[in-house]
């Protein structure tokens, strides 16, 4: 029996060997390798309009493209689609200019009519309106091929964020189509560098370049490989086997683990994204609303060792205005000089425990007035282990000012649904973002999304809200002063630091790595033309037009 | 004869039962979870998304208000009809074309697999279990019980950084090779088999051990029974005593274990899937939880459901052949 065992491994392994030689090859290679999506199978689907998230990278950033790109990078709106735009005297009226001799992939000429279109489309379907933006508009229309006009029924400038970021569909395709919200567009057609499925299966599909694209002689890159990949750890493999070129990817001990094993070659660039990781402070509960106390908790952080344990020294300590990176520019100058509850100072800390009337008791425990121990839940999401380090970091922390806390974790679905109701006392979570700090403190201090406690509350899960701030939240979109609004997001920033309604914990990072063997000219700390990761759309036009073959 | 159609009968009667609680409780249980598939997936754009898409997403999903008795009634009304709903998590994909994307990859790896590790498992238990004492049958138990004992995800990456990445015998994953394409030709077919050696391999590996365990210790007892002593005393020869008269005993409760487990297959295999960005439901199955796409997790758990009941029912036909006395 056992002979006819060998004989048959002998088969196997003598086919398997075979077909393992046919797999190697050296060279150039024409398509650029990419991983942006965890999957394991893939669905044709390449809606660019679909809200629900199931859509294939690059649709809305590759195939088609929007009218302004934020560079957060750079920190400045590139015009692309459109050339221009302008706001009338008094900010109700928005008028872009498209760009003439763009090209539909099919060769049909683009013009202001398919973005009117585009934005018609979501006032029908109500679905397909992610950014809202039909609360604030009245009517869009193309005034003739090369200028399109939004009327707004009210003052808001911020508006022109969900507008100018819009991904433009065709309009003499789209027409046609009966459910926008579930067409699948297996075969699109766009004016983006990258247009045409050469392949589509379920472990691998191929997106090669559109000949006709209106910025001549680019991409460089003949086509976009994307085969599956379910984590992170596939990823790294692939990445240092050199079968994969691009990748956006949150790898631990990425020197040690990538950069080392061929420094030539294997990059990586996690710059600051200008957002900020926050310390929810859930200010309905009985202790943390207190304002001198979520202080109090902020200087007990150690955000240095933070960093360092929680993130692998990524990033860096946040500031006490939540802006950091290239989001720097927004920084109040005095802000400093009137809060410093970022600053890492046990005894502050202690003191205002104490002044505030929560002693330590003979254990070394603090209390609450009526002789109960203080003890303190740290929310985090299961598997999230940069974040639990994190949590756990600023747990020893607090229990070294005497106050009880410890880290709970949690499945994304519990977790997210606890956040929503106000059923936590702390937590680590993102903020909103956007092009200025604007989103982030309406996210932090709007009366506009603060729900009572039990209620689904989709931002705004700390329940705080400032009269002061909606005044001026109101007054930024009236305007569209530059001066103006740096004014207003100084008065913003004062409020902030004043309330400390959560507490900025860390800066945030975007992950990427390329290997650069087959191609080059990937933006870098160096060369920072754009991001470099893949998780930014819209910015990621600026690298797959800009890399290129060896 | 027509004991063992009744017996069938009513088995299967007690199958369909079955079925139907199955797909009751698939229904509720995963209702119980907190938080909805609109907010979830709006969560994981982690503050890219303003807030005002929620409303938006709830819209796409047609999310209704509808009492959860409606729900139910209309979602059995659906599956006897054969509709299984559109996904969320691969909106608007529907749900059975979603399932059948994986459904044979699952099939084909952890199918192989099973069946190699239930043969191969049981050879070695009858061999060993004949030859106790053998040199075999103290190296063997201890050794594939050592292997099986790591946690599966180790051995299988350490499996895949040796062989996939640090040798280059195997590919890094995937089902088949970026430069052939799917259909019925030798490339692909090879392909397919070199990219499923590594993770079927490592999935035989750690079960094998207990189909050879579970065997050698039933044949050993079943040795000890009066109609092997006869059979010896008849003077048979002693292959056909090890596979007709001892085996052919020893063999029903692994039997019994054969079945459940092919019913399970179904169900995927999540890490392996993981490890070797192998295609299959286990993936599904996880990404479905994670989203709360309840359309999809009912597709996914009546097949398994299903699949479970159905090879159930083959294994009580097999029985009925290898037992004659079930037949009476």
């Amino acid at each position: 029996m056992s002979l006819y065992l060998k004989l048959i491994i002998i088969l196997i392994a003598g086919l398997i060997f075979q077909n393992c030689e046919s797999e190697k090859k050296v060279g150039k290679r024409d398509g650029l390798i990419v991983y942006q999506e965890a999957q394991i199978s893939w669905a044709r689907n390449f809606n660019p309009l679909s809200p629900a998230g199931s859509t294939r990278w690059p649709t809305k950033c590759g195939i088609h493209e929007p009218l302004f790109i934020y560079n957060s990078m750079t920190a400045n709106w590139v015009p692309w689609l459109a050339v221009n735009y302008k706001w009338n005297s008094d900010n109700t009226v928005l008028e872009m200019q498209t760009r003439k001799n763009v090209f539909w992939s099919d060769g049909k000429p683009f013009s202001a009519k398919d973005v009117a279109f585009t934005t018609q489309i979501k006032k029908k379907f109500k679905a397909l309106d992610t950014r809202n933006s039909w609360e604030y508009l009245d009517k869009v229309t193309a005034i003739n091929d090369s200028v399109v006009q939004y009327k707004f029924n009210r003052v808001n400038v911020p508006g022109f964020d969900a507008l100018a970021t819009q991904a433009i569909v065709p309009k003499h395709i789209w027409e046609k189509v009966e459910d926008p919200v579930k067409f699948l567009n297996p075969d699109p057609v766009g004016t983006g560098p990258f247009t045409e499925i050469l392949r589509f299966d379920n472990q691998i599909w191929e997106l090669g370049k559109n000949k006709n694209y209106w910025q001549k002689g680019k991409p460089h890159v003949e086509k976009l490989v994307f085969p599956t990949f379910p984590s992170n750890e596939q990823v790294t493999l692939a990445l240092n086997s050199g079968k994969l070129d691009w990748a956006g990817a949150f790898i631990p001990a990425v020197e040690r683990v990538f950069v080392e094993k061929n420094p030539e070659h294997h990059k990586y660039w996690f710059p600051l994204t200008g957002h900020t990781t926050f310390l929810y402070t859930n200010t309905k509960d009985k202790l943390l609303n207190n304002v001198e106390i979520r202080k109090a908790i902020s200087y007990a952080i150690d955000r240095e060792l933070v960093v360092k344990v929680g993130m692998y020294d990524y990033t860096e300590p946040a500031s006490v205005t939540g802006v950091s990176g290239p989001m720097s520019v927004w920084h109040s100058p005095e802000i400093e000089k009137i809060e410093d509850w970022t600053k890492y100072s046990r005894e502050k800390a202690s003191k205002i425990f104490e002044k505030q009337g929560f002693k330590l008791n003979k254990k070394g425990y603090r209390l609450y007035p009526d002789g109960t121990p203080i003890e303190l839940e740290i929310i985090i999401v299961s598997g999230w282990s940069d974040w639990i380090r994190s949590a756990q970091v600023v747990s020893q922390n607090l229990n070294k000012i005497g106050v009880k806390t410890k880290v709970k974790t949690y499945d994304f679905g519990a977790w997210i649904s606890r956040m929503q109701k106000g059923d936590f006392q702390l937590s680590i979570g993102w903020t909103e973002k956007g092009s200025t700090p604007y989103n982030l403190y309406k996210g932090m201090m709007s009366p506009d999304y603060l729900k009572p406690l039990g209620e689904v509350a989709d931002v705004n899960w700390h329940r705080f809200s400032s009269d002061k701030a909606d005044i001026l939240l109101k007054k930024y979109e009236q305007t569209s002063d530059e001066k103006e609004i740096e004014r207003i997001i100084y008065e913003l920033q004062k409020i902030f630091v004043e309330n400390a309604p959560s507490i900025p914990l860390f800066a945030e990072a975007s992950w990427a790595e390329c290997n650069t063997t087959y191609f080059t000219n990937f933006p870098s700390a160096e060369n920072p033309y754009g991001t470099l990761s893949p998780n930014y759309e819209h910015e990621n036009l600026f690298l797959m037009l800009n890399v290129r073959p060896r | 004869m027509n004991q063992s159609i009744l017996f069938l009968l009513r088995r299967l009667g007690f199958y369909l039962m079955a079925a139907f609680a199955a797909l009751t409780l698939n229904f509720f249980i995963p209702r119980l979870m907190p938080g909805d598939p609109a907010t979830i997936i709006f969560a994981r754009f982690r503050g890219k998304l303003k807030p005002e898409a929620i409303d938006a997403l709830r819209e796409t999903f047609g999310l209704n208000d509808a009492s959860l008795i409606d729900q139910y009634f209309s979602y059995l009304k659906s599956i006897l009809s054969g509709d299984l709903g559109i996904s969320i998590a691969y909106f608007p994909q529907e749900v059975s074309s979603v399932i059948s994307g994986a459904l044979m990859w699952t099939i084909f790896l952890a199918g192989t697999s099973l069946i190699i590790s239930f043969f191969i498992g049981t050879l070695l238990g009858t061999i060993i279990g004949w030859n106790r004492n053998s040199k075999l049958d103290s190296l063997l138990p201890p050794a594939l019980a050592f292997i099986g004992a790591f946690p599966y995800f180790w051995l299988a990456m350490l499996m895949l950084y040796l062989f996939g990445f640090k040798f280059d015998f195997f590919p890094l994953g995937h089902a088949y090779s970026a430069d052939v394409s799917p259909g019925f030709n030798l490339a692909f077919i090879l392909s397919v088999i070199h990219h499923a050696f590594l993770p079927a391999l490592t999935m035989v590996l750690v079960s094998l051990g207990g189909w050879m365990l579970s065997m050698r210790n039933t044949l050993i007892s079943t040795l000890g029974a009066d109609y092997i002593t006869f059979a010896h005393a008849k003077g048979l020869s002693k292959r056909r005593i090890m596979i007709k008269y001892a085996a052919r005993n020893a063999i029903l409760p692994n039997l019994t274990g054969f079945g459940m487990a092919l019913g399970f297959v179904l169900s995927g295999a999540l890490l392996t899937e993981i490890i070797f960005s192998y295609p299959g439901q286990g993936y599904l199955l996880l990404q479905s939880v994670k989203s709360q796409d309840f359309p999809l997790m009912q597709g996914l758990f009546m097949t398994i459901t299903l699949a479970v009941l159905l090879a159930n029912w083959l294994v009580d036909i097999a029985i009925l052949l290898f037992d004659p006395r079930t037949r009476k």
